[in-house]
C-alpha cells in the first residue's frame, strides 16, 4: 500500500519495523512523530470497538453456559422463526452495505448521495429494529419474556444488547445526518462520518455471530 | 488554524501524514466512485452467499447432522472475515500492523473469555449434585 | 414521584454515619465557602474543572485518589478495631453495620483509591514522557476524570441516604440478588462501577492510541522509557477487562431491575457463571494496578541509581507477558469452587508462570542498582521497601497459587495479608514514590524531604505491624471478615494488628505533615530548572510546572533515556543546543463536557438506584443532549502564539543556562 519510493527507503526491512540505522524514516509504528488527526481517530475507535466486542463475548458465554437452562419452559427452537431471522438478517447486512455506499459518496464529496445513503442505512436499520422489537413482544406474550428463565434471560440481554446498540447507532446517524446537513464536509465531521461506518459494520459483524450462535444453532438443536 | 479539526499542529507535527501508517475504514487509492464501491459489493455478495449457505446448511442432509454446528461457525467466522476485509478494510500490509495486533489481542482475549468460561463452567457443572 | 426514595432513607437512628456524614458535609461546605469568598472559582472552572490538559487531569485524579484513600483507611481503622474489642463480645459495630464498612472498604481503596492514583500518574507522565503535547482524546480524558468522580460521590453518598452493599466488594450472588439483598446498598455498587467503569474504559483507549499513535520524532518502541511500556500494558489490559465489569455488572442489574435470571437461585440461574466472569475482569484488574507501579519502580531505579535501567528489553518481555498471562489464571480466586483437579491444576500452573516474569523484573532492578550510585531520597527509600514487601507478599502469592494450600487457605486470614502485602507493597508505595518522584514537576518545588522519610518508615513499620500478625492468625484459621470472634488461640495477633493500625494512622499523619510543611516551605524547596532528580526521561527536560504546551518544540529522539543524552551533550559543551525555530502552537480548548456529563450521570445513578425513572429518563436526555451540542462547537482549539511560545520557552533556557554556568566547575555527576 506505500508508495514505491517509501518501498526504497524500507530495502531489508519488508515488515517496516524500523531497522537501526533508519532514524527519521516513518515506519508507521510511531517512528515519524505523531500520527494524524485521521489514523489517530480511526484507531482510538477501532480500539473502543474492540473493547466492545469483548463485551458482547461475555454475553454470549452467559449465553452458552445457559442456553440449556430453560426451567422446563420454551426452548429456541420453540420460539425462533427463520424466515424473520432471515428478514432481520437481510436487513442488516443491506444497511452495512449502503453505509459503506454512504462512505463513497463522502470520499468523493457528494453531500447528496451520502445523506441519500446515509437515509436508506436509517431506514434498513428501522426496520431491523422494528422487526426484532415485534419479535421481543410476541415472546413475552406467549410467557417466554426474559424473566421466565436463565435461558431466555441470556437470549433476550444478548439479543437486547446488539438492538440497544442498533439504536444508539440510529441516534448517532440522525446527528450525523443533521451535522453534513449543516456543516457540510468539515474534517472533524468526516472523522465521525468514519467512526459511524466502523460502528455499524461491527454491528452486523455482531449480528453474524448471533444469528449463527443463537437463531441457528438454537433452532438446530 | 482555528477550524474545527485542523488539528495537525497540536501535536506540533512539522511533517507530512505518515504514508506507512494506515486506521482502519477507507481506501484512499480508489480513484473513482465505481473502484471504490467494488469492495462494498464483493463483500456483500460473498455475504448474501455465505448467509444463505448457513441457513441452507441447517435444514440440509447433504452435511452430516453432527457437523452442522461446525459448519455454521465456520461459514460465520468467513463472513466476519469477509466483513473485516471487504467493509472495514483490514489488510496485512505493513500499514494495518497496528490494526491487525489489536484485532489479534482482541481475538485472543474473546477465545480466553469463550473458551475458559466454557471450560470452567462446564467442569463446575460436572463436579455439582444432581437436581432432586 | 421519589421512587423509593424516603426522608427514612438518612440513618438518623444510626450514630456513626450521621456523625460521619455531618462531618464530611461541613467539611465540604466551609471548603466550597471558602473558595467562592475568596473569589477562586472562575480560577477553578477555567484552569482545573473544564481543563482538558492532561496535567491537570492527573492531579485532579491523584486528589481524588488521595482523600478516597483516607476514607478507605478510615474504614480500616474501623474494621481493626472492631475486630480488636470483639472477642467474646459484640464490639460497637453491629453485622448489618460491619459488612457495609468492609464493602466500602475494598470498593473505594481498589476503584477510587488506588485506580485514581495509579491513572493519575499516568495521566501526568506520559504525555510528557513520550515528547508530545497531549493525549490523543483531551475532552474524553477529562469526561473519563470527571465519571471516576461521580462513582466516588455516589459511594459516598450511600453514606448518608440510604445504605451501602453488605456482599463484600465482589458482590456475589445470589446475596447480592434482591432476594436476599432488597435495600439499596447493591443497586449504589452497581452504579457506582457501571459509570466510573465507563471512564475508565475511555481511559484505556485513549493511552493505548496515545502510546502506540503519538510519539516525539524517532521516538520508536525500543526508546520508550520503562513507565510507558508499563501503562501501555496496563491500558491494553483495562481495553480488554473492563467490558467484562461491565458485562457481568449489567447482568446483575437486569436480575436486580428486570427480573431476569441469570444468577438467581430460581429458573436456571448460575450464580457460579458471576464468580467466573467477575474474576475474569479481576485477575486483570490487579494487573492494571501493579504494572504502573513497576513502571514507577523503575524509572525511579535508574534514576537514584545513576544507571539505565538493567536488562530495558527483557523487561518490556516480562511486562508484555504479564500482560497476556494475566488474562490466564482468574480462576485462581475461586479453585474452591469445585472446578476439579485438571482445572485447578492448568491455572494454578499458569499462576505460578507469572510470578517468573515478575522475577525477572525484580532481578533487574536489582542489577539496575548493582555498581551504581545510590542517593536515597525518599522515592528511593519507596523502592527499597517495595522490592522487599513485593518479594515477601509474591511468595505468599506463589503459596496460595499451589491449589491445595488453598483450599486451606481461601478467604482466611492469610489471604487477606498476601493481597494487602501485594498491593499494598507495590501500588501504594509507588503510589507514594511516584508522588514524590513527579511532585516537583508538577508543582514547581519539592516535598519536604525529612517529613517524607519519616512517612516511608513509620508507613513501612506500621504495614508490617498489621498484617504480619494477620498472616499468622490466617494460618491458625481465622476466616476473614469476621465481626466478632470466640478463638482465643487468635486474640494476641488481632490485637496485634489492632495496635499496628494505629502506627499506620500515625504513617497517615507523617503524610498529612508533609504536605503542609512543604506547601508552607515552598521557596525553599523550590526547583529552579526541572530537573530535581537529575532524571533521565524527557518529562525533566521541561521547566516545573512544564507549559500548557509541555514543550516549545517536539524533541528529536536519538536514543533511549533521550533526556541523560540531552543533558549529556550540554554539560559537555558548556552550552544548551541552538534556539529553536519558534512556531504558534494550538491547544484543545478547555471544556464544560466532561463535568456537566458526569453531572447528569450522577443524577441518572441517583434515579436509576432509587427507582426514579423520570429523573433517570431526564439524565440520560441530558446527558445525550450535552453529548451533541459539544459536537456542534466550531472552534475547538486555541492559539498560543509564536511569540508568547518564545517567551516561555526562552524563560526556562535561561534557568537552564544559569544552572550549567552554576554547575561548569565540578560538572555535575
Amino acid at each position: 500500500m506505500a508508495a514505491p519510493a517509501a518501498d526504497a527507503a524500507f530495502a531489508g526491512d519488508p515488515y517496516h519495523v524500523g531497522l537501526e540505522g533508519q532514524s527519521g524514516i516513518a515506519t508507521g509504528h510511531g517512528e515519524g512523530g505523531p500520527a494524524s488527526e485521521r489514523v489517530i481517530v480511526g484507531y482510538g475507535f477501532w480500539l473502543f470497538l474492540l473493547s466492545d466486542i469483548v463485551m458482547f463475548s461475555c454475553f454470549f458465554a452467559a449465553y452458552a453456559v445457559l442456553q440449556a437452562a430453560t426451567a422446563g419452559g420454551p426452548t429456541g427452537r420453540e420460539l425462533f422463526n427463520p424466515g424473520r431471522v432471515a428478514a432481520e438478517t437481510a436487513c442488516l447486512l443491506l444497511s452495512s452495505f449502503t453505509c459503506g455506499m454512504s462512505a463513497v459518496a463522502t470520499q468523493f464529496r457528494s453531500r447528496r448521495w451520502t445523506q441519500a445513503s446515509l437515509f436508506v442505512t436509517g431506514l434498513l436499520g428501522l426496520a431491523f429494529l422494528l422487526l426484532e422489537a415485534s419479535d421481543f413482544r410476541d415472546m413475552a406474550a406467549r410467557g417466554a419474556g426474559p424473566d421466565r428463565s436463565a435461558f431466555l434471560s441470556a437470549f433476550f440481554a444478548l439479543v437486547g444488547c446488539h438492538g440497544l446498540h442498533v439504536s444508539a447507532g440510529l441516534l448517532w446517524l440522525g446527528t450525523m445526518m443533521a451535522q453534513v446537513f449543516v456543516k457540510g464536509f468539515r474534517t472533524d465531521i468526516l472523522h465521525r462520518l468514519i467512526c459511524f461506518n466502523l460502528f455499524w459494520h461491527t454491528l452486523d459483524i455482531i449480528w453474524v455471530a448471533i444469528f449463527t450462535v443463537v437463531f441457528l444453532l438454537g433452532l438446530g438443536a | 488554524m482555528n477550524a474545527a479539526g485542523d488539528s495537525d499542529n497540536r501535536q506540533g507535527r512539522q511533517a507530512g501524514h505518515d504514508e506507512n501508517d494506515r486506521a482502519p475504514g477507507i481506501v484512499e487509492e480508489a480513484r473513482t466512485p465505481g473502484a471504490a464501491a467494488r469492495s462494498y459489493a464483493i463483500g456483500l455478495a460473498l455475504s448474501i452467499a455465505l448467509t444463505v449457505a448457513s441457513f441452507y446448511v441447517l435444514g440440509t442432509r447433504l452435511v452430516w447432522a453432527p457437523a452442522i454446528p461446525v459448519a455454521l461457525l465456520v461459514l460465520a467466522v468467513a463472513q466476519i472475515g469477509v466483513h473485516l476485509v471487504f467493509f472495514l478494510h483490514i489488510t496485512t500490509a505493513p500499514d494495518n500492523t497496528n490494526n491487525v495486533l489489536a484485532l489479534a489481542f482482541g481475538v485472543l482475549i474473546v477465545g480466553l473469555i469463550l473458551a475458559g468460561s466454557l471450560w470452567i463452567m462446564a467442569h463446575l457443572d460436572r463436579n455439582m449434585m444432581p437436581m432432586r | 414521584m421519589f421512587g423509593k426514595l424516603t426522608w427514612n432513607a438518612i440513618p438518623w437512628d444510626q450514630p456513626i454515619p450521621l456523625a460521619a456524614g455531618m462531618a464530611v458535609m461541613l467539611v465540604l461546605l466551609g471548603v466550597v465557602a471558602w473558595v467562592v469568598a475568596k473569589g477562586h472559582l472562575p480560577y477553578l472552572w477555567r484552569e482545573w474543572i473544564t481543563s482538558v490538559d492532561h496535567k491537570r487531569i492527573g492531579v485532579m485524579y491523584v486528589l481524588l485518589g488521595l482523600v478516597m484513600l483516607l476514607r478507605g483507611f478510615i474504614d480500616a481503622l474501623m474494621m481493626r478495631s472492631q475486630q480488636a474489642l470483639a472477642f467474646q463480645a459484640p464490639g460497637y459495630l453491629p453485622p448489618e453495620h460491619y459488612d457495609q464498612v468492609f464493602t466500602a472498604h475494598g470498593t473505594i481503596m481498589i476503584f477510587f483509591a488506588a485506580m485514581p492514583i495509579i491513572i493519575g500518574l499516568m495521566n501526568f507522565v506520559v504525555p510528557l514522557q513520550l515528547g508530545v503535547r497531549d493525549v490523543a482524546f483531551p475532552t474524553l480524558n477529562s469526561t473519563s476524570f470527571w465519571l471516576t468522580a461521580t462513582g466516588a460521590l455516589l459511594v459516598n453518598i450511600s453514606l448518608v441516604v440510604g445504605e451501602f452493599a453488605r456482599t463484600g466488594w465482589i458482590p456475589y450472588p445470589p446475596l447480592s440478588e434482591l432476594a436476599y439483598s432488597p435495600g439499596v446498598g447493591v443497586d449504589y455498587y452497581l452504579w457506582s462501577l457501571l459509570i466510573s467503569g465507563v471512564g475508565t474504559l475511555m481511559t484505556g483507549i485513549n493511552f493505548a492510541t496515545t502510546i502506540l499513535k503519538i510519539r516525539a520524532p524517532g521516538m520508536r518502541y525500543t526508546r520508550m522509557p520503562m513507565f510507558t511500556w508499563t501503562v501501555l500494558a496496563s491500558v491494553l489490559l483495562i481495553v480488554a477487562a473492563f467490558p467484562v465489569l461491565t458485562a457481568t455488572l449489567a447482568m446483575l442489574a437486569l436480575d436486580r431491575y428486570l427480573g431476569f435470571h441469570f444468577f438467581t437461585n430460581a429458573a436456571g440461574g448460575n450464580m457460579m457463571m458471576f464468580v467466573n466472569l467477575i474474576w475474569a475482569w479481576g485477575h486483570p484488574e490487579v494487573y492494571i494496578l501493579v504494572l504502573p507501579a513497576f513502571g514507577v519502580f523503575s524509572e525511579i531505579f535508574s534514576t537514584f541509581s545513576g544507571k539505565p535501567l538493567f536488562g530495558y528489553r527483557s523487561m518490556v518481555i516480562a511486562t508484555m507477558s504479564i500482560c497476556l498471562i494475566s488474562f490466564t489464571v482468574w480462576l485462581h480466586h475461586f479453585f474452591t469452587m469445585g472446578a476439579g483437579g485438571d482445572v485447578n491444576a492448568v491455572f494454578g500452573i499458569a499462576t505460578s508462570l507469572i510470578a517468573v516474569a515478575t522475577g525477572v523484573k525484580v532481578y533487574n532492578w536489582i542489577f539496575t542498582m548493582y555498581g551504581g550510585t545510590i542517593r536515597f531520597a525518599t522515592p528511593m527509600l519507596w523502592a527499597l521497601g517495595f522490592v522487599v514487601t513485593f518479594v515477601i507478599g509474591g511468595v505468599t502469592g506463589v503459596l496460595v497459587a499451589v491449589p491445595p494450600a488453598d483450599f486451606q487457605l481461601h478467604n482466611s486470614l492469610f489471604l487477606v495479608a498476601h493481597f494487602h502485602n501485594v498491593i499494598i507493597g507495590a501500588v501504594l508505595f509507588a503510589g507514594f514514590a511516584g508522588i514524590t518522584f513527579w511532585f516537583p514537576k508538577a508543582f514547581g518545588f519539592r516535598l519536604h524531604e525529612g517529613w517524607g522519610k519519616a512517612v516511608f518508615w513509620v508507613g513501612l513499620a506500621g504495614f508490617y505491624a498489621v498484617f504480619m500478625p494477620l498472616y499468622v492468625a490466617g494460618l491458625l484459621g481465622m476466616p476473614r471478615r469476621l465481626q466478632h470472634y470466640d478463638l482465643a488461640l487468635w486474640r494476641p495477633w488481632v490485637l496485634a494488628a489492632g495496635v499496628g493500625i494505629v502506627v499506620m494512622l500515625a504513617g497517615a499523619v507523617c503524610q498529612v505533615i508533609q504536605l503542609v510543611v512543604s506547601i508552607r516551605q515552598r521557596r525553599e524547596l523550590r526547583d529552579e530548572i526541572g530537573d530535581p532528580w537529575d532524571g533521565r526521561s524527557l518529562e525533566w527536560a521541561t521547566s516545573s510546572p512544564p507549559p500548557a504546551f509541555n514543550f516549545a518544540v517536539l524533541p528529536q529522539v536519538r536514543g533511549a533515556d533521550p533526556y541523560w543524552q540531552i543533558k549529556r551533550r550540554a554539560i559537555e559543551t558548556q552550552q544548551l543546543s541552538g534556539e529553536p525555530d519558534y512556531q504558534a502552537i494550538a491547544l484543545p480548548r478547555n471544556s464544560p463536557t466532561g463535568f456537566i456529563t458526569a453531572f447528569f450521570a450522577t443524577l441518572a445513578g441517583f434515579a436509576l438506584i432509587w427507582h426514579i425513572w423520570w429523573l433517570m429518563a431526564a439524565g440520560l436526555v441530558a446527558a445525550y443532549a450535552v453529548f451533541v451540542w459539544f459536537a456542534w462547537r466550531d472552534v475547538d482549539e486555541k492559539v498560543v502564539p509564536a511569540d508568547e511560545v518564545a517567551r516561555i520557552d526562552r524563560d526556562a533556557r535561561r534557568a537552564r543556562a544559569r544552572w550549567l554556568e552554576r554547575n561548569a566547575a565540578g560538572g555535575k555527576a
